[in-house]
C-alpha cells in the first residue's frame, strides 16, 4: 500500500524571498512558466518530457476556474495528468505525494509542482484597496452562511496568530512552556539561513534574548516566533525513476508520505495539542519501512516556533510533551546533532505565501543532492519533511531518500 | 456594515441567537444518537442524522484555552484590547469561541469553570455569548449606548470623535433624518445651470418644445443641477464627527438620478449613515444623500456620499 520509490524529486526554483515592496510583480502565468524553465534546466530536461501538472489554485491570479487548463496552454504543452492543490502551508507536501503517486501509477512521467507567489502587476483599472480590504481578514472567509463568519469575527477569532497562541496556551497548561526554549528554535534556525545566499534574514544574527525582548502578539508569541510574510515562488519536477536515472541532480526519491485533515478551526480539535501530523507521520514512516531516528534531517514547517515544537512531538522524533526537553538538549543547526530546518526555515529563509512550504521540500532536496553549500551536512541521505496549512488543520508529511 | 463584525443569522442558526436575544444559551442535540452539536448545521456531526432538536442548555463550561492578545486582530477590536480570546468547552462537551470578559489577566486560566454572560451589543437586542468566571456576579452586560456620554454643539448634535470606535459604529443606523427644508427649481436656474455647464439640451431649457414633445410635458432639471443643489438644503444630521486632522470628500460609491424634477417642482433632502469602515485610510463614514420632489416617494437622486476623516 502506497509509494514504492519509483518516483523522485529531479530538479527545483525557488525564487530569493523578497520584502513585497520591492519584488517584482509578474503575472502568475509569468511565473508559472520562467519557474518551470529554471526548474527544468535545473533537473536537464525539456519541456517536451512534461505531461503532469499540480498547480496552486486558490488566489491564481489570472483565473478563479480552469487553472491547470489554462497553466498548460499558457506553457505551450498537453497533460495527463493535471491538479489543483488547495491545503495552504500543506499545498507544497500535498503537491509532491501527488506528483509521485500519478508517476507511479503509469498517469504520467513528468509533473511540474509550482506555486507562484509573488504579486500580479495591478491593472490600470484594479483598486489597491480592494487588495487590502481582501487580506485583512486573513484565512477567514467573510462569506454569508460561513461558520467562522459568523461563529467567529463577531468575537475577534481571526487570523493564524491566536490561534497558534492557543494552541500554546493550552500545550503550556498540559505539559509546561519554557519561552527561553522557544526562543532557542528560532536562533537556531537562524544560525542556518547564515548557510543559505537566498534566506531573508542572512546577515542578521539572533539571540534568545532578542526573541524575549521582541513584541508580545498575543500570549505567549512573540513576534520573532512569528514568520514574515515575503515576495516568491517555487516549482519542483518529479518524475519516474528511469527519467531520474538521466538526470543531471541526485535525485531525492518520493518513498513515503502521509496527509490529515482534522478541521478547519484547532477549536475543533479532539485534542488541540495533538497535531493531524501525528497520523500524517507515522503514515509516512511505515511506508517507506523507516523510522524517525534514522532521519539525517528534518524540515519541518514552521510558521511559528510551537509548530515546530508540536510537529517534533507528533511526527515520532520524542514522545508527548517532551518537546521542551529535546530542544533544550540538542543543536538544531546544520552543524549540530539534530539538523532542523537547515536553510533556515520559513522563519528566517522567509514565508513566501504557500510557496513557503516547498522551500522546505528543496532544502531537503538541495541536501541530498549534496548542493547544501557551507550548510551542506555530512550525512543526508534521508529526510523527513512536514508541511502545515491553517492553524495546524491540515498537515503532510514526505520521507525523502537519496537514490 | 458596522465598524464591528457582527454575526449574520441564517435560517440554519438563526433560532441560536434568537435564543441568545432572550437571555438563553439553546445548542442542537441529535434526536437519534443524542450527541450535542456546535456550530449550529442541519445534521448531526456525530451520526449524520438530520434529526436536531434545540435544547436549552445551562452554559456550564471549563476554559479549554485562550491568549490575550496586544495586537488587535481587527483595528475595528482596539477597544477590547487585551482581547480575552478563548475557546470554551461547555458541559455537554461542545466547544465554543468566544471571549472571557470582567477578569483580571491574573484570574485566567486553562481548566477554570466558566459561565456564560450575555453581553446587548446593540440597541435592539442583539447579543454576544461571553464567557465569566462561574463565581463573578455578572450575567448579562446591558447596553452601553455610546452616545451616552457625548457631549452636544450648539446645534444639539452629538459630537462623536472618531477614535469613538463604538459610537462611530453606531452611527450606521439606517435611519434617515427629518427632511431638509423645501426649495424650488425653477426654468431661470435650469438656464443658469445649462449656461454654466454647457448642457442646453432642449428637454432642460425649451418649455415650449418639451410641452409638445418630452414625455414628461415640461421641462426638466438636469440631474447634475439637482445632485449639487444638496449644498443649499440642511438635513439634519444628529451628530457632528470631531476629533480629526482632516476631512477628505471621496466622492461617490452610488449616484443615481432614478426620477425627473419638472420644471417648478419643490425638493428636499435627507440623509443617513449607510456604513462607517476603519480602512488602512482612515475611518470612512458612507452618507446615503436621497433627494426628493416634494410628496413623490420616488427620489430623484439617490448620492452615497463617501467621506474619510483621519
Amino acid at each position: 500500500m502506497g509509494l514504492t520509490g519509483n518516483a523522485a524529486i529531479v530538479g527545483a526554483a525557488q525564487y530569493k524571498p523578497e520584502k513585497y515592496q520591492s519584488a517584482p510583480q509578474m503575472f502568475h502565468l509569468e511565473q508559472v512558466a520562467d519557474l518551470a524553465r529554471l526548474a527544468l534546466r535545473d533537473a536537464g530536461m525539456s519541456i517536451k518530457e512534461l505531461d503532469g501538472l499540480v498547480i496552486h489554485g486558490p488566489q491564481f491570479h489570472e483565473a478563479s476556474i480552469f487553472v491547470p487548463a489554462m497553466a498548460a496552454e499558457y506553457l505551450g504543452i498537453e497533460l495527463n495528468f493535471a491538479e489543483v492543490v488547495d491545503l495552504g502551508g500543506c499545498t507544497s507536501v500535498g503537491m509532491i505525494w501527488r506528483a509521485a503517486a500519478a508517476v507511479e501509477m503509469g498517469l504520467c512521467e513528468a509533473v511540474l509542482c509550482v506555486i507562484p507567489a509573488r504579486m500580479a502587476p495591478f491593472g490600470p483599472n484594479d483598486d489597491p484597496m480592494w487588495m487590502a480590504q481582501a487580506m485583512r481578514y486573513g484565512g477567514h472567509s467573510t462569506a454569508f452562511g460561513a461558520p467562522e463568519a459568523e461563529f467567529d469575527l463577531p468575537y475577534g477569532h481571526l487570523g493564524q496568530n491566536t490561534g497558534y497562541a492557543m494552541i500554546a496556551q493550552r500545550y503550556a497548561a498540559k505539559y509546561g512552556y519554557d519561552p527561553e526554549v522557544m526562543a532557542k528554535i528560532a536562533v537556531d534556525q537562524r544560525f542556518n539561513a547564515q548557510g543559505h545566499q537566498d534566506a531573508i534574514f542572512r546577515g542578521s544574527e539572533l539571540t534568545v534574548e532578542q526573541v524575549l525582548a521582541s513584541k508580545m502578539v498575543a500570549d505567549p508569541l512573540h513576534i520573532l516566533e512569528i514568520v514574515m510574510p515575503v515576495a516568491g515562488g517555487a516549482a519542483v519536477i518529479v518524475t519516474s525513476k528511469e527519467k531520474a536515472a538521466k538526470a543531471k541532480n541526485r535525485p531525492a526519491f518520493v518513498t513515503g508520505f502521509g496527509e490529515r485533515l482534522s478541521y478547519k478551526s484547532p477549536s475543533y480539535a479532539n485534542e488541540m495539542t495533538v497535531t493531524p501530523l501525528a497520523q500524517a507521520a507515522s503514515k509516512a514512516f511505515a511506508m517507506a519501512g523507516v523510522r524517525p531516528e534514522d532521519m539525517d534531517a528534518a524540515q519541518l514547517y514552521d510558521c511559528y516556533t510551537i509548530t515546530v515544537l508540536l510537529s517534533l512531538e507528533d511526527a515520532g522524533f520524542c514522545p508527548k510533551g517532551e518537546g521542551m526537553r529535546f530542544i533544550r538538549e540538542h543543536n538544531l543547526t546544520y552543524k549540530g546533532d539534530f539538523p532542523l530546518n537547515t536553510h533556515g526555515g520559513q522563519l528566517s529563509f522567509g514565508q513566501s505565501a504557500s510557496a513557503g512550504g516547498m522551500s522546505q521540500v528543496i532544502e531537503a532536496f538541495d541536501q541530498i543532492a549534496g548542493r547544501g553549500g557551507e550548510r551542506q551536512l555530512a550525512r543526508a541521505d534521508q529526510i523527513f519533511v512536514s508541511g502545515t496549512g491553517g492553524v495546524m488543520s491540515e498537515q503532510g508529511a514526505l520521507i525523502l531518500q537519496g537514490g | 456594515m458596522s465598524v464591528k463584525p457582527m454575526p449574520v443569522a441564517t435560517s440554519i442558526s438563526q433560532p441560536f441567537w434568537q435564543a441568545l436575544n432572550e437571555g438563553e444559551l439553546r445548542i442542537q442535540q441529535c434526536e437519534d444518537c443524542r450527541g450535542f452539536v456546535f456550530y449550529p448545521r442541519n445534521h448531526c456531526t456525530h451520526c449524520m442524522s438530520d434529526k436536531l432538536s434545540w435544547k436549552p442548555v445551562s452554559g456550564e463550561a471549563t476554559l479549554y484555552t485562550y491568549t490575550l492578545t496586544r495586537v488587535p486582530t481587527l483595528p475595528e477590536l482596539a477597544d477590547e484590547m487585551p482581547q480575552a480570546l478563548a475557546v470554551v468547552e461547555l458541559k455537554e462537551g461542545v466547544r465554543v469561541n468566544t471571549t472571557l470578559t470582567g477578569l483580571d489577566e491574573s484570574e485566567i486560566r486553562v481548566g477554570m469553570k466558566l459561565k456564560p454572560v450575555f453581553h446587548k451589543v446593540d440597541a435592539s437586542g442583539n447579543t454576544l455569548l461571553r464567557f465569566t468566571a462561574e463565581h463573578k456576579a455578572l450575567d448579562i452586560i446591558p447596553y452601553n449606548n455610546p452616545f451616552e456620554s457625548l457631549n452636544r454643539n450648539a446645534k444639539g448634535q452629538i459630537q462623536v470623535p472618531i477614535s469613538n470606535l463604538a459610537a462611530m459604529s453606531a452611527l450606521a443606523n439606517n435611519e434617515f433624518t427629518d427632511w431638509s427644508e423645501a426649495i424650488t427649481v425653477d426654468q431661470a436656474l435650469i438656464n443658469a445651470f445649462a449656461d454654466l455647464s454647457g448642457d442646453n439640451y432642449w428637454i432642460h431649457t425649451d418649455p415650449d418644445k418639451a410641452a409638445k414633445d418630452s414625455p414628461f410635458g415640461t421641462t426638466i432639471a438636469h440631474g447634475s443641477l439637482v445632485q449639487v443643489l444638496q449644498s443649499r438644503m440642511q438635513f439634519a444630521l444628529p451628530f457632528e464627527v470631531v476629533g480629526f486632522k482632516a476631512m477628505v470628500n471621496y466622492g461617490s460609491n452610488r449616484l443615481r438620478f432614478p426620477a425627473p424634477v419638472p420644471a417648478g417642482s419643490q425638493i428636499h433632502a435627507r440623509a443617513k449613515v449607510k456604513a462607517v469602515d476603519a480602512t488602512p485610510k482612515g475611518m470612512q463614514l458612507t452618507l446615503e444623500v436621497n433627494i426628493h420632489v416634494v410628496g413623490q416617494e420616488r427620489p430623484s437622486v439617490i448620492n452615497d456620499l463617501v467621506i474619510f476623516y483621519r
